[in-house]
């Protein structure tokens, strides 16, 4: 971490890599104000543990949508709709 | 002759691709829903809904059940049960999310009767999180190795194994967000939780999610 990034952390003026850590989903979500972002991105650049952090939350999230399963059964919808006819007290029209 | 897992994996591949187009399809449809005739109770205009959300739905309750079949009767249920709520329903929220809350708590309640929870139990999420001393990382996260995580189908693999083992609360809340990207204040209200809570538990969930995934992914270390 750079010896500027460093003192102001040991000052309590910047973040540290805990209160980094808890910035992190808001971040990444886009919501985390601009103030807090600058001082998370300050940290981020410098910080040997942040960084490929990170980087790993990052790649979680987005394999995490990769995963989104798509098989669907044939006649998923079909079914339903033959399930509904028999069971659901449709009125009648 | 069983199929090796992954011929499993190419074949459930083809299946997506086939899929993805049906659910782009139903995707563009959402605007044709007629809110007042299916709470007027009109069949065609219920099933309507049934062909646009079935997909969708079906894909966050067989992720939280990881069970087909079971999936397959819970949506089923779902509809059934939103057809008979219907007059419940008060436009406060999305008739979809109103209709997923309904979904997610019957694969939920299915999750809990059968006790097949899944291997980690709340504290073992807190486990997963990392540990910081006076503020600074206690272990350095160690790089991930480039050559592993670029094995796309073993890596999914590995992540559906992670996923699958969170608890159920934080499973739901990453199925619903970054697997389909629902927003903070739509899972919010499908859960029945505060968007603070959403939040937090998503980053928990995210954490735990990475320190699971982490000795799949990091290099190994220097032989010296």
């Amino acid at each position: 971490m750079k010896i500027v990034t460093l003192i102001k952390t040991m000052l309590g003026l910047a973040p540290n890599c805990e209160k980094v850590n808890q910035f992190l989903g808001d971040y990444m979500d886009g919501s985390l104000p601009e103030n807090l972002r600058t001082q998370f991105e300050e940290h981020i650049a410098m910080c040997k543990c942040c960084k490929p952090y990170m980087e790993q939350y990052q790649r979680t999230i987005e394999w995490t949508h990769d995963c989104r399963c798509n098989e669907l059964p044939e006649e998923l919808v079909e079914h339903t709709i033959s399930f509904l006819r028999k069971n659901a007290d449709y009125p009648q029209s | 002759m069983e199929p090796t897992k992954a011929q499993q994996e190419a074949n459930n591949d083809k299946l997506r691709d086939k899929s993805v187009g049906a659910i782009e399809q139903s995707n563009t449809a959402s605007d044709e829903l007629d809110i007042d005739a299916i709470l007027a109770g009109d069949k065609p205009a219920f099933e309507q809904l049934v062909i646009q959300e079935s997909p969708r739905l079906f894909r966050v309750i067989v992720r939280i059940l990881n069970d087909d079949d079971e999936a397959q009767s819970i949506l089923q249920e779902t509809f059934l049960q939103a057809y008979q709520r219907i007059h419940t329903f008060r436009r406060e929220s999305k008739l979809t999310t109103w209709l997923y809350a309904i979904g997610i708590n019957l694969a939920r309640a299915t999750l809990r009767k059968s006790r097949r929870l899944s291997s980690l139990e709340d504290q073992d999420v807190e486990r997963l999180q990392p540990s910081f001393s006076r503020g600074m990382f206690v272990d350095s996260p160690v790089e991930w190795d480039p050559g592993r995580m670029a094995d796309l189908s073993d890596r999914k693999r590995i992540v559906r194994k992670a996923i699958e083992k969170l608890a159920p609360d934080y499973k739901a809340i990453v199925i619903l967000r970054d697997m389909e990207e629902y927003s903070t204040e739509e899972v919010a209200k499908m859960l029945g939780i505060s968007s603070g809570a959403v939040r937090v538990r998503l980053h928990r969930a995210r954490q735990a999610l990475r320190e699971l995934l982490n000795p799949h992914f990091k290099k190994e270390a220097a032989r010296t």
